[in-house]
């Protein structure tokens, strides 16, 4: 995108590069936090067989799951916006290319949001190692 | 072509229609039919889950047929996007959510306390080894004995929490009584544990659940649940040691090497390798619940263990004649006499 | 060459003739088999991918009609086990996964407009590989000598040699040999999506097929490795006696299903996506417009893809594992619903928008569709853990998941039969049997796979060999019976249907008036693939660009000729297909059959403990595939670049992050890395199991020393290769291979400094696990040191042969992506069996 010639005075979100390796960011905080909130229980019941009542560590790591995957979903729904003809992207041009993986972007951060949502769900509703 | 849309959901109506037809209506095995009260709240669930089901399929059919009839541009691309959004992602997440909420806490096993009563049970290539015990007893753990042994047959109390340790010492098996709970798996150096409460007195029928080997569909076993006074009972009945004759067929068990695998209570033979004997007179079954108890059955299963279950460890009497045989297994049921059920 | 240099038809008729030569098959009886042509190894790998879903067919014909009436005997309980363990790993590992990859070869190249994908030789090794492995597999049951534990293998049942014959491995050897071939295939299919599109096919433009399939062959990249590191472990415990599943000594039958299932899951939604992105090509074709919501599609199959990796414990749900792990994977196993629930309204505001014309294609695509979401529907009951108590390991999920894969797999499939058999073979099929067929199949699955429901909840388990008459379950089960009939009858019609193609008329080109790139393919197909390479400008250029058709006919596009003889395509880049060189493709050859019969030999002498022909056969493979690499890549180019037409000119030689050749290296290492971190799972895994890991007598082995040493030289390796790539490039070519030298002689010495650890401390791998995972952590670090100097040692003689200079380095580039990852590998192992002990 750095040949666009409006590149400088797009806001910075604007200017971000978009890759395919971005499309995957929502959905790979999902899986991080995921992995997490397995190995912490896991980890947890073998080895202390509990854990407290309010977990810290897990609050933590889940609010910040939720917080970068608002973010790349906040990005990907402004490059959304950016000027252009209207939907479907389907044009062979830089800008309807950007549009759609800022699309499919957002999609995956709204399907990671609920993913992450969901995970917590077993720890308010469970919440002991039995 | 036309009538290719809707004829999905019809087919699919008259099957159902079919299936509910032709299923049998046993009341000893299914999770349709429940005594315990876990079997109940899951077929609860299970109802309202299949009715939801069915009501999303059918309005999945109902979508499709509209959509694949509506004329050329009927739907804008815009409306259509909107349709997607609502159908395809908001409702479902709506849904799901809920079903979450609902089905998570239901996971939490029921609340135990220190006098309930606990069965451990052990899978073994292709029975059951059951052990009684109270929880603050230890006997489970192997410090002292438990209270009483026995196998391919579970008793428990109708109204009290019955606490099932479930291990396995071979392969891994799954414990399953479809009328009282969900099943457990049976696996080599794990204790997985079963809070159950049975609600209906009467007898029933549990199965492994997970593949096993060559007769795993050959392994079963009798469940009966009792009213608490007379599970007491039982319970203090059976652990007095029946009386036995000292005839043919206490030489022949002696003579043959039975108690080298098996346990009688009261005599010398204590081996735990194969089932415990000591009440085989009162079991509903032979073979873990795949025979009938007679004495025929029981003599010809001792001849040729193999013809009714493939793959058991125990060996062949082929030696035995069949009159000896009969002895024997007359002379094994003794315990029923004795003691009332 | 300009434009108008194309209306000479003198000039196109010469081309042609060039063209069709290059691209000539082998002919003649046995040369004809060392072709690997997308075209002609597609259609070998379908038809035999098909021929296996016919046996593993027959298989549960036999299973229904012992099941048909209570305590039956036709088939006795060996056999009977044999007879389900069969069925369903064929139905995956030869059936559902290959016939993907197999259409894929097929279909791909025609999709993006490329004459073949860019390692067509890998693509036949993959093929052969399957063909032997699933011979090998499936021929044990003529020998009663077929695997009989089950599809899913659980040990200690297959582990324990006294419980279990020669079939578990046969099992466990041959199918690791076919994921080999499934991961090569996946190289293939995503270096050729994101590399091979014609120009101008930015992402946002590429059909929806070539997005399913980038996402499913990722999926396979992380879901077959960890599959073949149970492998690895159940065969040493196999074959060596080491104690990773026997709780005896430590280990844990668990870690196999863990492993297992993490493979297993994802393994559904391969097998499912692929089948669906079929729809995605056919639902615009019938709809006759765009299809709406292309993000929409994207977002269902990557979310599909990441969601199906958090789902693998409910295949645990009763294993006694905490609730609150099963509660996780529960709500991820809800989630997955959504994108899938995203996917199928996608479709059916399509119809709704666009104008049905109904075919047999679309007949199939709506029916799997209503059995596909019955099968959901089920799915996500038993998603929830207090149904799936009931219902695991019971008839009723017998019934889920063949609405799955019939639905979602099987009759998608033949929709896409129906839909690209004239692309195949310029002829269609008959609507009216297919017709027949269709309902033959519909109704016989219902009839089938319905009543199972019930069954499963009325108390019958899986995998029994019979059940007594008093559960009351022999109507049901009469009802499954006729329905299998019923199934087998249509799937008889189909295959009726296809043996009369060859005597009906041809039909005319793109007989669906579909709009994507694949239809140019011509009914007298020319092997070439595509006469000119077009510039893409829509989703549907047959549809939107004009006079697209005559453009490509007339070679007005790009590398319209094969002036070299050479077999070629256009590399371009990954996000807004810019051409950016010209790759020659492997010819004809034998070397992928030799290869593949070379290291099958390896899995099948090891299964009969013949070890030493073993590691000859082993021998004869690193041979071979020394002398494929050495002949067949990085071939330094008589010219350093062409022109493609239009005034372009491009490089005839990449190297680097541009290159395919680097991209393979980088995804089968990526392959490799999750292998590894498998292995590396298995660890932790006991170190959670036991209240003590290590345990305390073995506590002090191997120590921090060697595995140190180690790993400073595996550090020292990496850095010499790095650098010598650095200065090797700046034309330091003595340096370079100074620096290579080094870089050999460390990677060398970090062999015996890896085993010394575990050896020097007096580790017996067959007492616990502890000793035997750690034996088996350096044993594979060793392993990939090993590799690791023959690759130096390769490049260097390829520096010395002058077939690698400054401006030709693609193979000390590949081989430094190599060395990250070997790095990486080193720093984890033995950071793991060093240090882990003093913090555990």
């Amino acid at each position: 995108m750095s040949e666009d010639p409006r590149g400088d005075r797009r806001k910075w979100h604007e200017r971000l590069q978009v890759t395919l390796w971005t499309l995957i960011v929502p959905p790979t905080v999902w899986a991080a936090h995921f992995l997490f909130s397995y190995l912490w229980a896991a980890i947890s019941c073998a080895k202390q067989g509990d854990f407290a009542r309010f977990p810290t560590l897990f609050v933590a790591g889940t609010v910040l799951a939720l917080a970068a995957i608002a973010l790349s979903g906040w990005i990907a729904h402004r490059q959304v916006r950016m000027p252009g003809s209207p939907p479907p992207h389907q044009d062979g041009t830089d800008i309807d290319r950007l549009r759609f993986l800022a699309k499919a972007t957002l999609l995956l951060a709204g399907l990671s949001f609920v993913g992450v949502l969901f995970t917590a769900l077993p720890v308010v509703f469970i919440g002991d190692c039995r | 072509m036309r009538k290719s849309i809707a004829a999905p959901s019809v087919t699919l109506a008259s099957v159902t229609v079919a299936t509910l037809v032709l299923a049998g209506c046993n009341g000893h095995q299914s999770a349709l039919a429940p005594f315990g009260l876990e079997a109940r709240s899951t077929l609860w669930l299970t109802a309202v889950l299949a009715a939801g089901g069915s009501v999303i399929a059918l309005g999945m059919a109902a979508i499709y047929f509209v959509a694949a009839r509506a004329p050329e541009g009927k739907l804008t691309h815009q409306s259509g996007m909107r349709l997607v959004l609502w159908l395809g992602a908001v409702v479902p997440t709506v849904v799901l959510t809920a079903l979450l909420v609902w089905a998570l806490p239901a996971m939490r096993p029921l609340p135990t306390g220190d006098s309930d009563l606990h069965i451990r049970v052990e899978g073994e290539q292709f029975w059951w080894r059951v052990a009684y015990a109270r929880s603050d007893d230890k006997g489970l753990n192997g410090r002292t004995e438990p209270l009483l042994l026995s196998a391919n047959e579970v008793r428990l109390p109708v109204g009290r929490t019955v606490v099932f340790e479930l291990t396995a010492t071979d392969v891994i098996h799954s414990f399953w009584i479809p009328g009282l709970a969900g099943k457990m798996d049976m696996i080599p150096g794990r204790t997985n544990r079963l809070v159950v409460k049975a609600e209906k007195p009467g007898t029933y029928r549990g199965v492994c659940a997970e593949f096993c080997g060559l007769s795993h569909a050959l392994m079963a076993f009798d469940v009966i649940a009792m009213e608490p006074a007379a599970f007491d009972a039982w319970l203090t009945a059976a652990r007095i040691p029946p009386r036995r004759t000292q005839d043919r067929g206490a030489a022949l068990f002696a003579r043959e090497g039975c108690g080298s695998c098996h346990a009688l209570a009261g005599t010398s033979a204590q081996a735990r390798i194969g089932p415990d004997l000591t009440r085989f007179g009162e079991r509903l079954t032979l073979g873990a619940g795949i025979l009938e108890p007679t004495d025929g059955h029981t003599a010809a299963f001792i001849r040729d263990p193999h013809r009714f279950k493939p793959g058991a460890r125990m060996p062949a009497y082929t030696h035995l004649t069949q009159e000896e045989a009969l002895a024997l297994a007359r002379w094994l049921k003794q315990t029923k006499a004795e003691n009332a059920r | 060459m300009s434009l108008h240099d194309q209306d000479d038809p003198a000039l196109r008729a010469a081309q042609e003739q060039r063209l069709r030569e290059v691209w000539a098959p082998p002919k003649g009886l046995f040369l004809r088999w060392t072709d690997t042509n997308n075209n002609q190894v597609g259609n070998w790998y379908v038809l035999t991918a098909f021929a296996f879903m016919l046996f593993a067919g027959v298989l549960a014909l036999i299973m229904r009609t012992q099941l048909a009436v209570p305590d039956n005997d036709l088939v006795g309980p060996g056999t009977f086990n044999q007879l389900f363990t069969l069925h369903g790993s064929v139905m995956m590992f030869l059936f559902a996964v290959p016939m993907f990859e197999a259409v894929s070869i097929i279909l791909l190249p025609q999709l993006l407009g490329a004459r073949d994908l860019p390692f067509p030789r890998l693509s036949a090794f993959g093929y052969w590989s399957f063909l032997i492995g699933g011979v090998f597999v499936s021929g044990s049951i003529f020998f009663d000598a077929a695997p009989d534990g089950g599809w899913f293998m659980y040990p200690p049942l297959t582990t324990r040699t006294d419980l279990s014959g020669l079939g578990a491995d046969i099992w466990m050897l041959g199918l690791s040999f076919i994921e080999v071939s499934s991961v090569a295939a996946a190289v293939e299919l995503i270096v050729g999506v994101l590399q091979c599109r014609p120009p101008g096919m930015r992402l946002n433009l590429m059909p929806l097929y070539a997005w399913y399939i980038l996402v499913v062959a990722v999926m396979i990249l992380f879901a077959f490795p960890p599959l073949i590191a149970g492998d690895v472990l159940f065969e040493m415990e196999r074959l060596l006696d080491w104690p990773f599943f026997d709780a005896s000594r430590g280990g844990d039958p668990l870690l196999w299903q863990h492993l297992f299932w993490i493979f297993g899951h994802p393994e559904v939604y391969i097998v499912f996506l692929p089948s669906i992105a079929l729809f995605a090509m056919l639902v615009p074709t019938f709809a006759r417009r765009h299809l709406l919501g292309y993000p929409w599609i994207v977002l269902a199959a990557v979310g599909t893809a990441f969601l199906s990796f958090g789902l693998w414990v409910h295949h645990m749900f009763a294993t006694g594992l905490p609730k609150i792990s099963l509660g996780f994977f529960s709500a991820a196993s809800e989630a997955v619903a959504i994108p899938t629930a995203v996917q199928i309204f996608v479709f059916i505001v399509t119809l709704w928008a666009g104008r049905v014309v109904w075919s047999t294609p679309l007949l199939y695509a709506t029916g799997s569709l209503a059995i596909f979401v019955i099968g959901g529907l089920t799915g996500v009951m038993v998603a929830l853990a207090p149904f799936d108590w009931q219902a695991h390991d019971t008839y009723f999920v017998v019934a889920h998941l063949h609405y799955v894969l019939i639905g979602g797999t099987l009759m998608p499939l033949f929709a896409g039969l129906y839909y690209y058999w004239p692309l195949v073979t310029g002829k269609k099929l008959s609507d009216r049997l297919g017709r027949t067929a269709f309902w033959l199949i519909f109704v016989g699955a219902n009839l089938c796979f319905f009543p199972m429901h019930l069954s499963g909840l009325e108390g019958m388990p899986r995998r029994v060999f019979t059940y007594p008459a008093d559960l009351g379950l022999g109507g049901l089960n009469m009802a499954s019976t006729i329905g299998s009939f019923v199934i087998a009858a249509g799937i008889a019609v189909i295959v009726l249907d296809l043996c009369r193609s060859p005597w009906r008329q041809m039909a005319p080109r793109n007989p669906w008036q579909a709009g994507t790139l694949e239809w140019l393919a011509h009914p007298q197909d020319e092997n070439w693939g595509i006469r000119s390479i077009p510039l893409i400008e829509s989703r549907y250029p047959i549809w939107d660009q004009e006079d697209f058709v005559r453009k490509v006919d007339e070679g007005r596009y790009f590398l319209p000729d094969a002036e070299e003889g050479r077999r070629e395509t256009i590399i371009t880049s990954v996000l807004d297909a810019r051409p950016v060189s010209v790759i020659r493709l492997g010819a004809p050859s034998w070397k992928p059959m030799l290869t593949a019969l070379a290291l099958g030999g390896v899995f099948i002498l090891t299964t009969y403990h013949l070890y030493w022909l073993a590691l000859v056969s082993g021998v004869a493979t690193l041979a071979m595939v020394l002398w494929w690499l050495w002949t067949g890549t990085a071939e330094i180019p008589e010219k350093p670049s062409k022109p493609i037409g239009h005034g372009m000119e491009l490089p005839l030689y990449i190297s680097g992050g541009a290159s395919p050749g680097w991209w393979a290296m980088f995804i089968t290492m990526m392959a490799d890395a999750t292998a590894f971190s498998g292995l590396l799972f298995g660890y932790f895994f006991f170190w959670t199991r036991h209240a003590d890991f290590p345990p305390p007598d073995m506590a002090a082995a191997p120590g921090i020393f060697w595995p140190m040493i180690a790993l400073m030289l595996a550090l020292a390796g990496w850095v010499a290769t790095v650098a010598a790539r650095e200065i090797h490039a700046r034309g330091g070519i003595g340096a370079g291979r100074l620096l290579l030298l080094f870089g050999l002689a460390t990677s060398l010495a970090g062999v015996p400094a890896g085993l010394a650890g575990p050896w020097l401390s007096g580790m017996d791998p067959a007492t616990h696990s502890y000793p035997a995972i750690v034996w088996t952590l350096a044993i594979w670090t060793c392993l990939h040191a090993a590799v690791a100097a023959i690759m130096q040692a390769y490049v260097l003689a390829r520096s010395l042969a002058g077939r690698m200079t400054p401006h030709h380095d693609a193979d000390i580039r590949n081989v430094t992506v190599y060395m990250h990852f070997f790095a990486l590998t080193a720093a984890c192992a033995y950071a793991t069996i060093g240090l882990f002990p003093e913090v555990a």
